[in-house]
């Protein structure tokens, strides 16, 4: 399949003119004079060379008539090459399957892939398929492709997950993937009513059909939906979600062995509280199952932590001999978090870095690096070493970062401008909602554009840079890019209300916190299955009627970047003029030959 | 082309009525032309007095002129001839080609229709032959009165026959002929030229005076067809597909060669050649005879 596509594509209906040459051809070959002549014998050696070679001749002509007038009507639709990625010219069809928690009732994934298997199986031939699985997020499983096998092997391989269900995330992956060609989306899903929940934004283009395959969700469903210690005690609430009473066991379990169990009954739609008392052990943590045969499997389970969770270590790098205000609003709203416990913040200046201990800098979950002034060589080297060791580091550039010595502190160069750029008044906004950064933002989501900045510094575009939020000037706000076996995030103002008034913003909090919780996500205690959103254990679903209509449709903002995008590679291919120049020559030809044949 | 304007056009001709009138028009304006021509001298009707000169047959001397004016004249009578001659046309599927309005079939019987017209005045015995492939119709040769008449009707139902094949009639007549006399054979000759040759070179054997009109098409001759076409056999309905301009020449070449092929071979056996075109003079085929006649008597 070649990539060929046009920029003017209606200039080819002018290629019906190359029939006019051929009617031509045919019309004179029915026409063809026929003389009574009486020496004909005497015409007979000649003319039979004569009339084979006139043959010859008059095919060569047709076929240089027929490509002048084809080449002028695919020059003047201006063609080009789209690249090597054939399926990105060929209309697409999306399927996009649930992975969600709610699918994870005995039988349900087996329905999904068979359901997804048969809409791979009848989408046009003449279209691409991709495979996108869904839940919080939308992973594009396979991108845009010929290959069916591939296709149907993935969906092979799909299974659920403890993931939440948001459907305009996969309407929107899908929106993206699509693009400006003609796409039709398959959707997969129990059509679970939580899905609609979520405040974020995602459609399908106008012109993008849609079909929606529904997987009925299980008759009910158990769920631990909270569990606790209480002294000797596990206290465990169970949600029956189905309509029916149920009289469930629940057990507790530690290290494999069922240490309590008890019975519950729950009314329908209904929940209940069980104790469980057993011998816990010292530490470690304990797990609360209820058996549920029929329902979701994913939240039959909840884990109890028997060990009181350590705060993680945060330092602040600042350059503030004095220790009077550097690192105040962040150490004060890292304070915040977990009434006080979850985070241990130790403001540093720069001179006194150095000072760690292995044993300290090892413990340390984030740097926040707000001032560099102060660094010395061995400083700087220590930061250096921490993050590209695999550290995690947030960086604010404000009045306090020596742009000089940056690159040298952080062991890469950050591109940007040296000189702030004075942007008084700009506010944030997040480049993706869905960022775990910004979730607390998402509702209300006004929040994070209330931020205000008077000054912050512009960086250069940079291969391998996320840009998270930009400025209301488009500048990046904050970018994640990955340095050594580290992670570095860029704040391009200031956190020390210097400048900008963000930390006496009330989103600055939730801004610090979040951030440092995602730069220490990797040293936090995993909750395994606790960390099931509880909405999704509820299997109350639209209908399939009311799961189409639900569905936004948006107009095609893509389709002006992506016409300007063809017409910069159509003006560097410039493939009509190569093709104007062999239908002059297939004209030259024309004449030269037509003028022998006559 | 003042000289060609005392003859009657061909096209003209085939415009008169009958074959009659046709044939009369054609004789008698030739023999008014002949008295202001320089073929004065073969008239049939002509008779000359002339001064005696020894070994002039005295019973010529005409003794009243002598009477009168003391002087010896010999008086020419009007000729009277014993010759028999036999029209042979050819009614071929090519002489009914016609680039204008006179086919070649047409031209042919009209210069046949003359001919027997002056030799009736000459009081010869003629007689005629149709053929193609074969004979297609035979009158055989005859100086009575209303014979003329058989022969204008049969030249006027003449209709075009099949493939040319000459050396078949001219064989059979060749045979039956078997008093010196004289043969004029009119054909677009497109046949084996060897064939025809054999055939005529039979007579000449035999003593018998052959006279051929070789009789053509403008178009034959010159090819001026312009849009390559399919052109097809009218005897064989063979077609050819040509581009004129591109054969022309080579044509051309070939036309001339058959003929000048004739005019050498004929000529080395003492057979008249006369090569004709539909567009010419039918006079210029009677002058032809007339100076072949003159020298069989």
């Amino acid at each position: 399949m070649s990539g060929l596509s046009f920029l003017s594509p209606l200039f080819l209906i002018g290629a019906i003119a190359a029939a006019v040459p051929i009617l031509l051809h045919l019309f004179h070959r029915k026409t063809e004079v026929v003389i009574d002549f009486p020496a004909v014998s005497l015409l007979k050696r000649a003319p039979v060379q004569q009339h084979r070679r006139r043959r010859l001749r008059e095919l060569l002509l047709l076929a240089l008539r027929v490509a002048a007038l084809l080449l002028l009507a695919v020059s003047f639709a201006r063609p080009y090459f789209a690249g090597a990625a054939a399926p990105d010219s060929l209309p697409l069809t999306v399927i996009a399957v649930d992975t969600s928690m709610s699918m994870s009732a005995p039988g349900q994934m087996d329905r999904a892939r068979a359901a997804a298997t048969r809409a791979a199986a009848a989408a046009p031939a003449s279209h691409a398929l991709a495979l996108i699985g869904f839940g919080d997020a939308a992973a594009v499983v396979v991108e845009p492709t010929t290959d069916r096998s591939a296709i149907t092997s993935a969906i092979a391989q799909l299974s659920a997950n403890a993931s939440g269900t948001r459907f305009r995330t996969a309407l929107a992956r899908s929106s993206e993937i699509i693009g400006t060609r003609e796409g039709h989306v398959v959707i997969v899903s129990d059509l679970q009513q939580s899905g609609w929940e979520s405040n974020d934004d995602g459609g399908l283009p106008d012109g993008v059909s849609v079909e929606v395959i529904g997987v009925p969700p299980p008759a009910g469903n158990l769920a631990v939906t909270s569990a606790e210690r209480r002294d000797r005690r596990v206290v465990a609430s169970i949600q029956n979600y189905g309509n029916v009473e149920v009289r469930a066991p629940v057990r507790l379990i530690a290290a494999g062995k069922e240490i309590a169990r008890a019975e519950v009954t729950m009314a329908p739609r209904g929940a209940g509280d069980v104790e469980l008392t057993g011998s816990l052990p010292a530490g470690g943590d304990v797990e609360v199952r209820v058996d549920d045969a029929i329902g979701y499997q994913a939240d039959n389970a909840r884990k109890v932590l028997l060990d009181s969770t350590p705060a993680l270590a945060i330092a602040v790098v600042v350059a503030d001999p004095t220790g009077s205000t550097g690192g105040l609003y962040v150490e004060r709203a890292l304070k915040v978090a977990g009434n006080g416990r979850e985070f241990d913040v130790d403001v540093r200046d720069g001179r006194q870095i150095v000072k760690w201990t292995e044993a300290e800098r090892s413990r340390m979950a984030a740097m926040f690096v707000l001032g560099t002034r102060t660094l010395d060589r061995n400083g700087r080297q220590v930061i250096r070493n921490y993050l590209n060791g695999g550290g995690q580091v947030l960086l604010a550039m404000g009045p306090d970062v020596d742009p000089g010595t940056l690159g040298d502190v952080l062991g890469t160069q950050l591109a940007f401008d040296e000189t702030p750029v004075r942007s008084a008044g700009a506010t944030m906004i997040a480049s993706d909602g869905r960022h775990p950064i910004f979730r607390p933002f998402l509702n209300p989501s006004g929040a994070l554009g209330d931020v205000q900045v008077e000054q912050h510094r512009r960086l250069k575009d940079q291969a391998g840079r996320i840009v998270l939020a930009r400025f209301s000037g488009g500048d990046a706000a904050l970018t994640e890019q990955a340095v050594g076996q580290g992670r570095l995030i860029v704040f391009t103002s200031d956190l020390d209300n210097e400048w900008s008034r963000f930390p006496l913003n009330p989103a600055f909090v939730p801004f610090a916190v979040e951030t440092t919780r995602y730069l220490t996500k990797s040293r936090r205690p995993q909750q395994g299955t606790a960390a099931v959103d509880l909405r999704e254990s509820n299997p109350a679903a639209t209908t399939v009627a009311e799961f189409t209509n639900a569905i936004e449709r948006t107009t095609r903002a893509g389709l002006l970047q992506a016409k300007n995008a063809a017409r910069d590679l159509e003006d560097r291919q410039r493939w009509w003029q190569i093709g104007l120049v062999i239908m002059l020559v297939a004209l030259a030809g024309e004449a030269l030959v037509g003028r022998r044949a006559t | 082309m003042a000289g060609a304007a005392r003859f009657l056009d061909p096209a003209i001709v085939a415009r008169l009525g009958t074959i009659d009138l046709k044939a009369r028009t054609i004789v008698e304006g030739f023999l008014t032309g002949l008295h202001r021509s320089p073929y004065k001298g073969f008239s049939v009707e002509f008779a000359e007095y002339r001064q005696y000169l020894p070994g002039d047959d005295l019973a010529t001397l005409d003794w009243k002129v002598y009477a009168r004016s003391d002087r010896h004249f010999v008086k020419k009578y009007e000729e009277e001839t014993n010759l028999t001659c036999h029209l042979l046309i050819d009614v071929s599927g090519s002489m009914g080609y016609a680039s204008g309005e006179v086919t070649k079939l047409q031209y042919a019987s009209y210069l046949t229709g003359a001919l027997a017209y002056l030799m009736h005045r000459q009081r010869d015995s003629f007689g005629l032959i149709a053929f193609d492939d074969s004979i297609s119709a035979l009158l055989p040769a005859s100086a009575r009165s209303g014979h003329l008449r058989a022969i204008l009707l049969a030249l006027e139902r003449l209709e075009i026959g099949a493939r040319t094949n000459v050396a078949k009639p001219l064989n059979d007549l060749a045979a039956a002929v078997r008093k010196r006399g004289m043969v004029v054979l009119i054909s677009d000759l497109l046949d084996d030229p060897a064939n025809v040759l054999d055939g005529l070179k039979h007579f000449r054997y035999r003593g018998t005076d052959v006279i051929v009109f070789h009789v053509l098409d403008p178009f034959e001759l010159k090819f001026p067809y312009e849009h390559a076409a399919r052109f097809r056999d009218m005897e064989t309905a063979e077609e050819v597909m040509a581009v004129p301009d591109s054969i022309r020449q080579d044509y051309i070449e070939k036309m001339q060669n058959l003929i000048a092929c004739y005019r050498r071979e004929l000529g080395l056996v003492g057979i008249d050649y006369c090569q004709l075109d539909t567009s010419q003079p039918l006079e210029l085929g009677l002058m032809a005879y007339l100076m072949t006649r003159r020298r069989v008597l």
